[in-house]
């Protein structure tokens, strides 16, 4: 092998050339977490999909609240049985379509975006460990999804203390909800991540994240339900336990009759179930995700 | 500062079931100077550049910056690399500003040292302003703020690819110049089809090619190495070309520059050389009998033929 020492005494360049006085000081992979959140948090703070997605949830939930406005206190009040805690898990019974939608914009391309743009030339060559550059993306998408998912839970609580009071609503409920909307969107997000460690291309990394989520798990879990079998392994089915920790009339299995001796069973998780299989997905998805990014190449 | 290092040890490079992008390439350089590395599109630059920073996965050997692997500890491989691969883009969404910050302080840098930094990229490569987003820059202009970025904190080595691509005349010549002034304390590889370019500023050159070193020498003995084969032969009149085949025996080739002037390959020795001369004062009167002065860019063309093609 060929060794060349080209120049080993140290010259002097001109000055404007030096970096003067430029001491580095070691930097730990928690401060590298920490700067990668801010990174990226900025730039998602910036991007249209940012705005779209949470003037879109601003829009149908002002509507939903101004349709019931309109309605009147009392006929709100007959509808939802006289129970903000009802009222709130029948206005929230979109949050897990949210988390989905914000999982696919912010997680669908969060990683493949280093290897089909330029963006991973940028940031891969920066001393920065990888799955640490993962966790800070993630942290990130997290705390946009749950400004998503804030926005809805805001109208839904503004709406229920307008028609039943604020003494009147379940406050320890509605934190618990919030708190499985939370874990949700981080189970989310891991599939997502997943999803993005995997494709290539971003546009094909967010639809085959809501299609993953949304339409692959509800129809999987309607077949499954069909057969009589229990949903456990569904995301979708997990996410239940959100609207369900606010119902009352909580029922974790629902026998419909179909016809002779024909029967529908209908599963709702329950809170423990729900946090169980969310924590599971962040477990088992998070660490496939960091497992191939770490692995993956820039091959374009 | 500390010397930097990069080294490759018989590095090679296989996507899938296809042919080889590099085979059993090594060099290693240490200490500073700049290194020019050459060869046509495909020759496996850029996927060297890839291997170095850990973007590819060596299929055998090794590549290593200051003496660390990139693929088994990047955060400690590229501590002290700035690198320029590809068109690296910053998000569209951030401004120039931010777009460096977050290299410095990845970097290790405190908030002053960034902005001191900031000020030495601005002088040396005329940033566009600092508030102006990303997304709006022209493509020089982001080439001029990935360049800054892989200055930030003043890492000891540079890999750049084709680090001038997209840039206009001018500013060019202003990255030339940086780099002609950062070679003396910093290792650059530098990776350019603009011979003229690798010529003006390194000090070394690897040439390579169908993922092969075929060369590696100082710059300026490669172009002597040629121009040893080579003179430029110029008559006070015009010569025509039957005349001229009289060399035919001794030249591998005459080429006309001009009506008075020819250039005539030939093996190399001193014996060849002389009797090339006798012949041609026999032809008319010579007015200038002299190496020619060949460019990189012909060593290069001279070299890359020699290769078979199913090498």
């Amino acid at each position: 092998m060929m060794v060349d020492a080209i120049n080993t005494e140290s010259t002097t360049s001109p000055d404007s050339l030096v970096a003067r006085g430029v001491s580095r000081h070691r930097t730990s992979d928690f401060e590298h977490w920490r700067i990668v959140t801010a990174h990226q948090l900025g730039h998602y703070l910036r991007t249209n999909r940012f705005y779209g997605l949470l003037g879109f949830v601003s829009l149908v939930s002002a509507l939903t609240l101004a349709s019931e406005i309109n309605a009147g206190v009392t006929a709100v009040q007959v509808q939802q049985l006289f129970k903000s805690s009802e009222y709130l898990s029948n206005f929230l019974v979109y949050t897990g379509l949210w988390v989905v939608l914000a999982a696919a914009f912010f997680g669908g391309d969060a990683l493949s975006v280093d290897f089909s743009t330029g963006a991973g030339y940028y940031m891969l060559v920066l001393p920065i460990r990888r799955p640490v550059l993962l966790a800070g993306r993630y942290a990130a998408a997290s705390l946009v999804t749950l400004a998503i998912v804030g926005t809805s839970y805001a109208f839904a609580t503004a709406g229920a203390i307008y028609f039943f009071g604020a003494p009147s609503i379940p406050w320890n409920l509605l934190a618990g909800s919030l708190g499985l909307a939370v874990m949700f969107s981080l189970a989310a997000l891991s599939v997502a991540f997943c999803v993005s460690a995997f494709i290539r291309t971003p546009a094909a990394g967010v639809l085959i994240t809501v299609l993953a989520l949304y339409v692959g798990f509800t129809t999987l879990q309607s077949v499954v339900e069909l057969a009589g079998i229990e949903p456990w392994f569904s995301l979708t089915y997990a996410g239940g336990a959100m609207a369900a920790i606010l119902d009352t009339d909580f029922v974790h299995i629902q026998t419909i009759p179909l016809g002779e001796d024909q029967y529908y069973t209908i599963w709702v998780a329950t809170v423990l179930e729900g946090l169980e299989i969310m924590a599971a997905y962040v477990a088992v998805f998070l660490p496939l995700s960091a497992y191939l990014y770490q692995r993956k190449e820039s091959t374009g | 500062m500390t010397m930097g290092s990069f080294e490759v040890s018989g590095l090679s490079k296989q996507f899938g079931t296809g042919p080889p992008v590099l085979k059993d390439v090594s060099f290693r350089y240490e200490g500073s100077g700049a290194i020019g590395y050459l060869g046509p599109n495909g020759a496996g630059k850029t996927t060297t550049l890839k291997l170095l920073v850990g973007l590819l996965r060596p299929s055998q050997g090794h590549a290593f910056l200051n003496g660390v692997e990139a693929t088994a500890n990047r955060k400690h491989a590229l501590w002290d690399v700035g690198a320029v691969i590809e068109t690296p883009e910053p998000y569209p969404t951030l401004n120039v500003l931010e777009a460096l910050d977050v290299v410095g302080r990845a970097r290790g840098l405190t908030h002053d040292e960034i902005d001191r930094e900031v000020d030495r990229c601005h002088s040396l490569l005329d940033l566009p302003p600092l508030g102006q987003r990303i997304g709006w820059l022209s493509k020089g202009q982001r080439q001029r703020v990935s360049l800054a970025a892989s200055l930030m904190g003043d890492p000891p080595v540079l890999l750049l690819d084709e680090p001038t691509s997209g840039l206009d005349p001018a500013e060019r010549v202003l990255v030339r110049r940086m780099l002609n002034g950062l070679k003396r304390d910093h290792l650059i590889l530098m990776s350019s089809h603009q011979m003229f370019e690798v010529a003006e500023v390194c000090d070394q050159v690897i040439f390579l090619h169908r993922g092969q070193v075929l060369l590696q020498d100082r710059v300026d003995r490669v172009a002597e190495r040629i121009r040893s084969r080579q003179v430029d032969v110029e008559f006070e009149r015009p010569v025509p070309v039957t005349a001229m085949s009289r060399l035919g025996e001794l030249a591998a080739e005459v080429v006309a520059v001009s009506e008075r002037r020819w250039r005539i390959l030939f093996d190399g020795t001193d014996s060849t050389r002389v009797q090339l001369l006798r012949i041609c004062q026999e032809l008319g009167p010579v007015s200038q009998f002299a190496n020619s002065s060949l460019l990189l860019e012909e060593a290069y063309l001279e070299l890359i033929p020699k290769v078979p093609e199913d090498s």
